[in-house]
């Protein structure tokens, strides 16, 4: 933990375990929804809930910067990802783990009932990538866009 | 415990609604064919026999039927999910390592204490340095002897004038000596607000803040504004007050060679570039040019009028700290915006400190009204810090009021700066620089003779030396290990505006005999 006098809401709301049943539970709600649309097949229900999941879970964890609360860490945070504001920055914690597990394991489920078409199993092992490479402690405080912008910088 | 059975009720009704939300999702998804795909009897329009099965008899197709690589990969991903839950430590990506008990146990014992007072090396000996008593004014007595004070911040002689000293004695008589807290605690006296009236009033703009101490004027007002995640485009030649500043605005430094204003245009433009590229991020930093008008370090003018077309072209916002130039440039000695002939509106923020022209204590901070307010709540040191002595204060609003009485007295400065520095031209031995009319000047030795404490030792004994003349005089001195951008050694003079034509002369003669004494 680093210290700070006031804390970063969005470090810790995600440590209840009521906002896990309630992930969990919405997940599940997210699945009966999917299978509410008529004309799809199972294989596509599991790689549209997989999909919507990640991609989902990308948007909101890795993409959206900054915190929705007054922080009096000058701005630190405004420049960070919800993903890298968990814990105040720790890796391997509970929350960490769990969401990272939800995720493989969506996936394995999803690999499951796509292993005969091998079209969906290969959008599902990309979906899979998207939302678990991101939150490997390797890629803590990794850009893409900077990325992009210095490789873009080296060919002008 | 009257609203408890309606907390109850409330709740009743949630869990009820919820119930029925849930129950008619889950009737429609009955009728859309859920249950029928999970007993495998349904399935409408699909394109592979798979959908029709259980999910039992899909298990057991699944075990015989994947690919190997697929296997493969998920025993893999059970694994990891394995290693996840189980054998992970936690650790902070940006904490440094601690060591191990064997480590530490090391460290401790190669440590040696070193003396809390080392004996002096002999090269660094503390300078005796010499005793003035009295009061300070155009002479000076130092050690006994007196001497033409030509180190002294004192431009406009307001130092020894009487009725300063009048006002400032009403004052304690009135007020004691102290104001026994910081402005927002019971420290604010109507002699604060009456001199920032006062100063607002001199400098034509809408408000001015006062701080106790002038240092902590620029050194508050920087950080006050800028923060982290911000950019200060900032001289390299700036004194150490706005050195503090800028370290603890904890903003982005992007430092520019001094007054060199194509280095300036060059880092704005990549600024600017770089901005295109992420607009969402330049939304958010603030930039900030950062100068003074007249250095302390150098002396020399700042270019304002082509910060002031930066300004306008790039979206920046000027801090000028205008400590030397207040009460000595312009017209009506205002400073370095009256000497440039701009508005007040071309400069953001402008901090002085009253210790020099104004011969009193403090700082203080202009600009408009929501510009100086946010200060405020914001500036540490106006907020943190014992309110200015209100004997301070009175004996500002004096100085001020003289200021506006006697115009005639900056020009007449500037003039018997211009004579002085001509005056010293003279000198072979040494290399004046700066602005020309700037009361501050360094003089440098023409040829260094080699290193810098050589060249220190040397200019120590030359004014050393002008004490037996009869001139006051100072080497300039820096927290060496602490300056940014260490200035060579020099010898820091001030021209004051009650210094007669002769005893300009008098001191110009006194230095280029020692120098020639001492430069052979």
């Amino acid at each position: 933990m680093l210290a700070s006098s006031e804390t970063n809401p969005n470090a810790y709301w995600l440590n209840s375990r009521g906002m896990w049943a309630g992930y969990t539970a919405s997940v599940i709600f997210l699945f009966i929804l999917v299978n509410c649309i008529p004309v799809i097949s199972i294989p596509v229900v599991w790689t549209l809930t997989h999909g919507i999941h990640n991609i989902g879970n990308y948007i909101m964890f890795h993409y959206l910067k900054g915190t929705p609360y007054a922080t009096m860490d000058q701005g630190e945070t405004s420049w960070m990802t919800n993903w890298e504001q968990i814990d105040n920055g720790e890796q391997f914690t509970p929350t960490r783990n769990f969401l990272t597990a939800f995720s493989i394991l969506l996936f394995i489920l999803a690999g499951f009932f796509t292993i005969q078409d091998t079209t969906l199993t290969a959008i599902n092992i990309a979906i899979m990538l998207v939302g678990v490479v991101p939150k490997l402690p390797l890629f803590h405080g990794f850009r893409l866009s900077q990325l992009l912008s210095q490789s873009s910088d080296k060919e002008q | 415990m009257v609203t408890a059975p309606l907390v109850h009720l409330t709740n009743q009704i949630t869990h009820t609604s919820l119930v029925i939300g849930l129950g008619t999702i889950f009737t429609a998804s009955l009728f859309c064919g859920l249950i029928d795909r999970l007993r495998g009897v349904g399935g409408t329009m699909s394109t592979s026999d798979y959908s029709y099965i259980t999910i039992f008899e899909g298990i057991l197709l699944y075990a015989s039927e994947a690919p190997t690589y697929h296997i493969i990969l998920e025993v893999a991903l059970v694994l990891w999910i394995i290693k996840l839950l189980f054998f992970t430590q936690k650790y902070h990506p940006n904490a440094s390592d601690k060591p191990t008990p064997e480590e530490e146990e090391s460290l401790i014992h190669d440590w040696e204490p070193e003396p809390l007072v080392p004996p002096l090396s002999d090269d660094n000996k503390v300078p005796e340095s010499p005793i003035v008593t009295g009061m300070t004014g155009t002479y000076v007595t130092v050690d006994g002897k007196k001497c033409l004070n030509l180190a002294t911040f004192n431009f406009l002689g307001l130092l020894n004038k009487k009725n300063i000293h009048e006002v400032a004695e009403t004052t304690i008589k009135k007020y004691g000596v102290g104001s026994c807290g910081p402005r927002g605690f019971y420290g604010t006296m109507d002699v604060h607000i009456d001199l920032e009236e006062k100063l607002a009033e001199f400098t034509g703009r809408e408000e001015a803040i006062v701080y106790s101490f002038g240092f902590a004027a620029i050194a508050s007002a920087i950080p006050a504004y800028s923060k982290r995640g911000d950019i200060i485009f900032c001289d390299e030649g700036v004194g150490f007050a706005v050195q503090k500043g800028l370290s603890a605005s904890r903003s982005q430094l992007k430092y520019f060679k001094h007054n060199d204003m194509e280095d300036l245009e060059k880092l704005l433009l990549d600024q600017e570039k770089k901005d295109k590229r992420n607009p969402d991020k330049a939304k958010k930093a603030r930039k900030f040019i950062v100068a003074e008008a007249l250095y302390m370090n150098y002396g020399d003018l700042v270019p304002l009028k082509k910060l002031v077309e930066f300004r306008k072209r790039f979206g920046v916002a000027i801090i000028l700290e205008e400590s030397l130039s207040f009460g000595v440039l312009g017209k009506t000695g205002k400073g370095a915006v009256e000497h440039f002939n701009l508005t007040n509106d071309d400069v953001d923020i402008v901090c002085a400190s009253m210790s020099l022209s104004m011969a009193t204590m403090g700082g203080f901070c202009a600009g408009k009204t929501f510009v100086i307010d946010h200060q405020r709540l914001s500036g540490v040191g106006y907020c943190f810090s014992a309110s200015l002595p209100p004997f301070l204060a009175t004996a500002g609003s004096e100085a001020l009021s003289i200021m506006k009485e006697s115009p005639a007295m900056f020009q007449e400065l500037r003039e018997k700066a211009k004579l002085f520095r001509q005056l010293l031209n003279d000198i072979s031995e040494i290399r004046v620089e700066g602005f020309e009319e700037s009361p501050l000047i360094h003089i440098y030795l023409a040829h260094s003779q080699g290193s810098r404490e050589l060249d220190k030792n040397l200019l120590d004994q030359i004014v050393s030396d002008c004490y037996q003349e009869g001139i006051a005089i100072v080497t300039a001195k820096y927290l060496e290990s602490q300056e940014h951008n260490l200035p060579p050694p020099s010898i820091r003079l001030a021209v004051s505006v009650e210094h007669t034509k002769e005893e300009l002369t008098k001191g110009a003669q006194v230095l280029k005999n020692v120098f020639e004494k001492r430069c052979q």
